[in-house]
């Protein structure tokens, strides 16, 4: 039997993108976050800004609480509906509206996948640097409320660095539209990058217009090779000293290495301690300037082999190594719980002798990859989630991590958000009085504290 | 869907899934990287049309928490079993084969339809036995026969649309194949080997031609081709449907027809039974008496491009065939059994032939065993698609090597009026070999 809200919501919106069977809810109850999951009452699945703004009046009416989500492959717990109610779909709304050729810019719904933008403005020859890791599932909408970053987020930036305009539903129903296509624009409190990561505590964005930028001419990919992780870390504060920000920085440690080769096999030594993935992009004489300077890094700091891709083929494969990490680690044990703490770049070598550390002492396994050219690690806990004890040791192990992460200058997140997975490590990084000014800005949007609740904020501190 | 299921007896053979063997429904992510890819995803666009969300409810079902309930039931039937997830899932999780357990051990726990029944553990059996059920399809209709089966709540596969069944049909051959060819066809000129020939139902009752030109080809590359009599089905359509019994059968009854052959390859023109084939030493595997065997056979089973791409030697010409062809992959081809270059390579070394691939990453035709029938809404959905990335190779031809397959998109083409024909892998190779030979 359908719940009677059910019934209104289905004469209100439209029978067919309201979904609220056992096995709906079942399936909305989750999103790539290890460990946490919450069904919702009802998913309306929008296709128009007509179906937000109605679901929202409903949802006033009712009391429910509204929780937003794309593709459901946040790693914070950002779109799990922890306090039941109402979860709205925007994978439905995935037009591209408008790419403006002229001024560089291109207007969305927030469905769009991220990688269907990259490929409709790369065919006119523009390009959108954001390329989180799940760019293939997630959406635009999604990469806003999370700020997500990606591989290129060293020398291209994040993504709340391309957004220039949204239209944003407040939890009221009501619409505010913010931005222009202007690249300066300072009327008022610029509610665009006030609302780009606020994890859909603030608003719902039905409309977003995002920066392009000229596609780069050419490309120049490195694999290097370490004996030791710390010569690898070392290479990446060399770059950077040296002026150079190439396009792509990436570092894997021996423990993910292995488990590429035991599960994929692409023929890496499996004695090395260390990998660094590089690539410069640009014109082609900067290209070969920084290329040689990469080069020279690298071997001043004693990579055993450092091996230049031929072509675009050898540089998709080397690619694919790095591409392949997570897919190794995941295969391992049952759980994988990945986190992104983000430290300055000079701080590294002692980050990963942290993890290293903590690994050891609570007897846990974590391989350790990510973006070294931006300080964000991804120190990767196998676990399993059956075992209480094993996962009790694998957050104090987390604990230490984060906390020397702050002590060094870094933070907690760098690219997946607060979620609920941070939260309780939100105090320390920004203090009392941060926390309580975020608090007055989430009451003055959502007073009733129905968007999005249990997220970013301590459950006992809301 | 059969009849009513007890959800408590469903609920606990489910419990004792010896999830290891199907890569740890545990191990998955929920990352999300299987829903572009999954064809059911795709055309509904929500979380429990995708793998993710079947490897959610069948893990809940294990933990108590969602019942095994005819919704359940549903969407483990919902899946095509196209495997396009397993090829890109980044921690293995097996989700077709998930499902396809999933499957077996709810039609152990509930009441089996007559004619399902009669179907799976008889008619396939024996393909003399069913080439006698399989002609007479179109008299089905017309003798009021359609009235009697629907009444007794008989299998979906008859209670649907037959005017869907009967334009899928292609026209069929007077007698089945195995009926006409000697059980061993000596190789053109010098002998370079002996290869075993797997006859599937489809291709024997429905493409004999296709298979006489498979094995013409063979023959043709210097090989002696031995067919044994007696073969019966793959067991495919069982496994799809969740009966394990009668495959373990036809299985092992399949690998000892075959034994004493002194055969260095079981060549077969069908995707589908070249997958389940090869799959024989997983689902056999766990007998001893049988495990040796079972292994023995499937390494050495080989789908009729993987076998030629090595085995049509350079001596032999091609000759050429102008136009533009994409190649459609079978799901059973390119995930089950984690083929794409043989095909391709084989098109691209025919002379005067341009090859462009689907620009879709092997997307499912949705044909899919009986899931055009017994979900035709949804795989039309999906043969739209298909046809739509086919449209974007500006292809003349579009060529397989599935049964299935064929018939889907022959059923495109001549209902929805496409300027592209269809041809198996075989018919093709064969053209250009005759004309190599005039040549």
């Amino acid at each position: 039997m359908k719940s009677l809200f059910v019934q209104k919501l289905e004469e209100l919106v439209g029978k067919s993108k309201v979904l609220s069977s056992e096995t709906e809810l079942l399936c909305y109850s989750y999103d790539s976050t290890p460990l946490i999951s919450h069904q919702p009452d009802a998913i309306v699945r929008v296709i128009s800004e007509e179906d937000i703004r109605l679901t929202l009046e409903f949802a006033a009416q009712e009391g429910l609480s509204v929780t937003t989500r794309g593709s459901g492959t946040g790693l914070s717990g950002g779109s799990v509906p922890v306090r039941g109610g109402i979860v709205i779909v925007t994978t439905a709304m995935n037009r591209i509206t408008e790419i403006d050729a002229d001024d560089l810019s291109v207007t969305v719904e927030p469905g769009v996948i991220t990688a269907d933008l990259h490929a409709a403005v790369e065919a006119e020859n523009l390009f959108y640097p954001p390329d989180p890791g799940s760019m293939k599932v997630c959406t635009i909408g999604g990469n806003v409320a999370e700020n997500a970053g990606g591989l290129r987020g060293l020398k291209y930036g994040i993504t709340g660095d391309y957004v220039l305009a949204l239209d944003t539903y407040l939890i009221d129903g009501a619409k505010v539209h913010y931005g222009t296509k202007c690249v300066k624009d300072v009327a008022g409190y610029n509610l665009t990058k006030f609302l780009t990561g606020s994890e859909g505590t603030l608003g719902i964005f039905s409309k977003i217009t995002l920066k392009l930028i000229p596609r780069p001419r050419t490309k120049k990919t490195f694999l290097a090779l370490y004996d030791d992780v710390i010569d690898a870390a070392r290479t990446v504060s060399r770059i950077i000293s040296s002026k150079i920000i190439p396009s792509t920085l990436e570092l894997m440690d021996s423990v993910t290495i292995n488990c590429v080769e035991d599960h994929v096999g692409i023929g890496l030594p499996r004695d090395v301690a260390a990998l660094l993935l590089i690539e410069t992009d640009g014109h082609p004489e900067v290209v070969r300037e920084e290329a040689a300077a990469i080069e020279e890094a690298c071997r001043a700091n004693r990579a055993r082999t450092v091996r230049v891709a031929k072509d675009l083929k050898e540089s998709e494969e080397l690619f694919t190594a790095r591409r392949n990490a997570l897919t190794a680690l995941a295969r391992v044990r049952p759980t994988t719980i990945l986190e992104d703490v983000t430290v300055p770049r000079q701080a590294i070598p002692e980050m990963i002798a942290t993890i290293q550390e903590a690994a050891k002492k609570y007897s846990i396994k974590i391989g350790t990859f990510g973006h070294a050219g931006d300080g964000n690690l991804h120190p990767t806990c196998l676990t399993d989630e059956r075992d209480t004890e094993e996962i009790h040791r694998v957050e104090e192990a987390y604990d230490e991590i984060f906390k020397k992460a702050i002590s060094l200058g870094g933070t907690i997140s760098g690219e997946h958000g607060t979620g609920i997975t941070k939260a309780k490590y939100l105090p320390q990084m920004v203090g009392p009085k941060a926390i309580e000014v975020m608090k007055r800005i989430k009451n003055a949007f959502d007073p009733e504290g129905r968007l999005n609740p249990g997220k970013i904020f301590l459950q006992d501190m809301e | 869907m059969g009849k009513h299921a007890d959800s408590e007896k469903i609920a606990k053979a489910l419990a004792t899934l010896d999830i290891h063997d199907y890569g740890d429904v545990l191990q998955c992510m929920r990352c999300g990287t299987c829903l572009p890819t999954c064809p059911t995803y795709r055309t509904d666009g929500i979380e429990t049309q995708s793998p993710r969300g079947r490897v959610a409810m069948i893990k809940a079902v294990i933990d108590g928490r969602l019942p095994a309930s005819e919704e359940f039931i549903g969407h483990m039937y919902h899946c095509l079993d196209c495997r396009n997830c397993q090829t890109v899932c980044p921690a293995g999780v097996k989700v077709g084969e998930l499902v396809l357990e999933a499957r077996h051990r709810i039609e152990e726990n509930r009441p089996q339809a007559i004619l399902k029944r009669f179907l799976l553990n008889y008619a396939i059996h024996d393909q003399k036995k069913l080439a006698r059920y399989m002609i007479p399809l179109k008299l089905y209709q017309a003798t009021g026969l359609q009235s009697l089966i629907r009444k007794y709540d008989i299998l979906k596969l008859m209670s649907a649309d037959l005017e869907f069944m009967e334009a899928l049909l292609p026209p069929l051959p007077s007698r089945p194949l195995s009926e006409t060819i000697p059980e061993e066809i000596p190789a053109v000129g010098k002998e370079k080997g002996r290869v075993g020939f797997f006859l599937g139902c489809a291709m024997n009752l429905m493409f004999s031609e296709v298979s006489r030109a498979s094995i013409a080809i063979l023959t043709r590359s210097g090989y002696t081709v031995v067919v044994p009599k007696n073969q019966q089905c793959c067991g495919t359509p069982n496994i799809a449907e969740g009966e394990r019994k009668v495959y373990r059968e036809m299985a092992e009854h399949n690998v000892s027809v075959f034994e004493g052959k002194r055969v260095e390859a079981i060549v077969t023109d069908c995707a589908a039974c070249g997958s389940e084939l090869k799959a024989y030493r997983e689902t056999l595997g766990k007998q001893d008496r049988v495990a040796k065997k079972a292994e023995a056979f499937s390494s050495k089973v080989r789908d009729i491009s993987e076998f030629l791409a090595i085995a049509l030697g350079d001596d032999i010409k091609l000759g050429s065939i102008p136009g533009v062809v994409c190649f459609h992959d079978p799901c059973h081809l390119r995930h089950g059994q984690k083929l794409i270059s043989p095909q391709r390579d084989l098109l691209r070394r025919i002379p005067g032939l341009t090859f462009r691939d689907i620009p879709d990453d092997g997307q499912c035709c949705g044909s899919a065993g009986i899931y055009n029938v017994t979900h035709h809404d949804r795989s039309m959905k999906i043969l739209e698609a298909k046809v739509a990335a086919i449209d974007k190779t500006w292809a003349e031809r579009v060529i397989t090597s599935n049964p299935g397959c064929y018939m889907q998109l022959q059923y495109a083409r001549k209902n929805w009026g496409k300027d592209w024909n269809v041809s198996h892998i075989c018919e093709i190779l064969r053209l250009s070999l005759e004309r190599g030979d005039q040549e």
